[in-house]
């Protein structure tokens, strides 16, 4: 079942929380709205959950208006950051409760409580109580009371958050396995664009109750809409420089910190304004030789290992450096001078004004 | 050559103060209190107690005022910790909502427990007085009633006076244990019960209930024993009366003590009393199930 948000706003008090999305949820999708903390992408969930009430638009689960019903009603799911078991129940207990309170009979319960603790291997924990499980067997939970009530929706706010790095990473893994296995319409909320990229058929990047970017996680990251999704996105950041749009020969060129460089010939120039923010990833860059044509100089300001890769920062200019992710065995002197290169295929503009990126040729 | 303690004396140099006290105002009087039950003892001739045995608890046993104090004792704890509890809980969730204005309500709250016992007593005394009280005018006024009630008069008014002033002033003591444990309830739970299909009733009996179960116990514990003892409210406030029929096994103690000098039978009568609120708390917290605790894994 997909899910349609028209018009959706939210305020506490004065504070405009959402501003008038509209927004579809394609049916057995899974959709990740991701942004920083404070951008509305919890209120937004808890919105669709029917936990808050919207201050104006429409929610429709298919084609039957929700907005006015209350979570029960929904037929939704959720898991909770903190996973919100209930304390005084057992494992059994806890996973059973969406189906107690429908009135199913105890032993259909029994049975249902036994099949999705199978599924979820944690069978052999249904007598105990959360406070005696781990932070992985409280998750497992968590989605096994989801998974019993057999839900048209699956919702999930940050559900990775409290556990360590490494049983993170395996939890993605299952998370996605879950959504494929119960064939319903998920929405994640996360501000880790690690959990986003990897696990989402779409990415709602959003910020200040806006949805700056809806589109495929691939989209998100090659084409970003704007300076924002832009920034947010990748890791380490994307490098901005101003540029200045120019013409030699009838040709656009760009000029860089002193330097002329081609300008990239996806973007459409011609209605370009005269001043641009240019963007490239740090792994778009690469370090050139000195005094190999297009490459520019500079000096090395900074240099940090990461593992297999290594970060440089040159600065090109005063107050502008450009951040290189290359291969580890590439070795940088501190101070010493260094040129960096990039691939104009792999050049962002964006509109300063705006803030939009410029449109690209198709 | 300088003069050096042990952590181990300064320990115990630190705890000195509240053991002497202890000693002095809680060991001592219930260990004499104890030795007393089994003398005769007139506080007029001190010199002239004398061991009698069990004498006195035989004496407690075949006296039938004994035994109705012990019944008033009993409609007198039990209806006063019955209101306190729903009283206690209803009012601390609603202190618990976000509702405007409420925080005023949540310092208003200690009043009645802070203000001494006497001034409480004396000012329910008026306004239950059958002549000028206001619960008397109030109810003329509304039409409840068509003809002044002598509240402390009836021995059935009596007694229900005495518990109404016992629930007022002791009801915001349940109102803040329960609201410091219901602002440690995680809002989530109540998120995933709403997601679960629970409406308010189920999510009361299911998650706040059994989350207050623990501070329940105690308080009910504490609040029982409280109040069976309790002597200087009912004293005040009717001094046991109208005839005996607001004694409970204090005022009986009292007066089997101050009225009729007979020191060891009141002793034997806190030696009653001490053994029935041991075994009621023993039986009542065990039953409760209260600090059986799981093992983590």
């Amino acid at each position: 079942m997909d899910v349609r948000l028209e018009r959706l706003s939210k305020s506490f008090g004065t504070n405009l929380v959402l501003k008038s999305l509209d927004l579809t949820f394609p049916e057995r999708k899974f959709v990740t709205l991701l942004g920083p903390s404070g951008c509305g992408k919890t209120t937004l969930l808890r919105l669709i959950a029917g936990l808050e009430r919207a201050s104006d638009g429409q929610i429709f689960f298919g084609e039957r208006r929700v907005d006015h019903l209350t979570p029960g009603e929904r037929n939704i799911a959720m898991v909770f950051q903190s996973y919100a078991l209930y304390p005084t129940m057992d494992v059994a207990a806890n996973i059973g409760y969406g189906l107690k309170v429908r009135g199913i009979p105890r032993p259909e319960r029994t049975e249902k409580v036994g099949v999705v603790a199978r599924v979820l291997e944690i069978a052999h924990l249904l007598a105990r109580k959360p406070r005696a499980l781990s932070g992985g067997q409280r998750q497992r939970v968590a989605l096994g009371r989801a998974m019993a009530r057999k839900p048209d929706i699956f919702l999930m706010d940050e559900p990775l958050s409290n556990l360590d790095a490494k049983l993170r990473a395996t939890m993605r893994g299952e998370l996605k396995r879950f959504h494929l296995d119960l064939e319903t319409t998920s929405i994640y909320v996360t501000h880790d664009q690690l959990e986003a990229m990897t696990m989402s058929d779409l990415v709602a990047v959003m910020d200040q109750g806006i949805v700056q970017q809806y589109a495929t996680p691939e989209e998100v990251y090659d084409r970003p809409a704007n300076l924002f999704v832009a920034g947010f996105i990748g890791s380490p950041p994307m490098n901005f420089a101003e540029v200045e749009v120019e013409r030699a020969d009838g040709a656009p060129v760009l000029r860089l910190a002193g330097r002329t460089i081609p300008a990239p010939a996806q973007f459409d120039l011609a209605a370009a304004p005269r001043r641009l923010v240019l963007g490239i990833r740090p792994q778009d860059v690469r370090m050139a030789a000195i005094g190999e044509p297009r490459a520019i100089p500079g000096t090395v300001w900074m240099t940090e290992l990461i593992g297999s890769e290594r970060l440089i920062e040159v600065e090109i200019a005063p107050k502008l450096r450009i951040t290189a992710e290359v291969k580890s065995e590439i070795r940088a002197e501190l101070n010493a001078p260094a040129a960096v290169a990039f691939d104009a295929a792999k050049l962002h503009l964006f509109d300063p004004g705006t803030g939009r990126a410029l449109p690209r040729r198709a | 050559m300088r003069f050096r303690l042990s952590d181990r004396q300064v320990g115990i140099l630190f705890m000195l103060p509240f053991l002497i006290t202890a000693a002095t105002f809680i060991v001592w009087p219930v260990a004499e209190a104890i030795r007393l039950a089994f003398y005769q003892y007139n506080p007029l001739r001190p010199h002239d107690q004398f061991w009698v045995g069990l004498d006195n608890f035989e004496r407690i046993l075949d006296d039938p005022l004994f035994w109705e104090s012990f019944h008033q004792a009993l409609v007198w704890t039990g209806w006063s910790i019955l209101f306190q509890t729903v009283l206690g809980v209803g009012m601390a969730m609603l202190l618990h909502t976000a509702l405007p204005g409420i925080a005023v309500f949540r310092g208003l709250l200690l009043f009645p427990y802070i203000v001494p016992t006497v001034v409480i007593a004396l000012n329910w005394r008026w306004i239950f007085n059958s002549e000028i009280g206001i619960v008397n005018h109030a109810l003329l006024r509304l039409g409840v009633i068509s003809e002044n009630i002598a509240w402390l008069a009836t021995p059935d008014m009596a007694m229900a006076s005495a518990i109404v002033l016992n629930v007022w002033k002791y009801t915001p003591f349940v109102i803040i244990c329960v609201l410091a444990r219901l602002q440690t309830i995680p809002t989530e739970l109540y998120d995933a019960a709403k997601v679960d299909g629970a409406g308010a009733m189920r999510r009361f009996l299911d998650i706040t209930l059994p989350m207050l179960k623990e501070v329940l116990v105690v308080v009910i514990v504490f609040r029982t024993i409280w109040t069976f003892n309790k002597f200087e409210e009912i004293y005040l406030l009717t001094r046991g009366g109208p005839g005996t029929s607001t004694f409970n096994l204090a005022v009986y103690a009292f007066e089997e003590g101050m009225a009729n000098l007979r020191l060891g039978v009141a002793a034997a009568t806190g030696v009653i009393m001490i053994v029935l609120l041991l075994v009621g708390t023993i039986v009542y917290v065990r039953v409760s199930g209260f600090g059986r605790e799981e093992k983590p894994a």
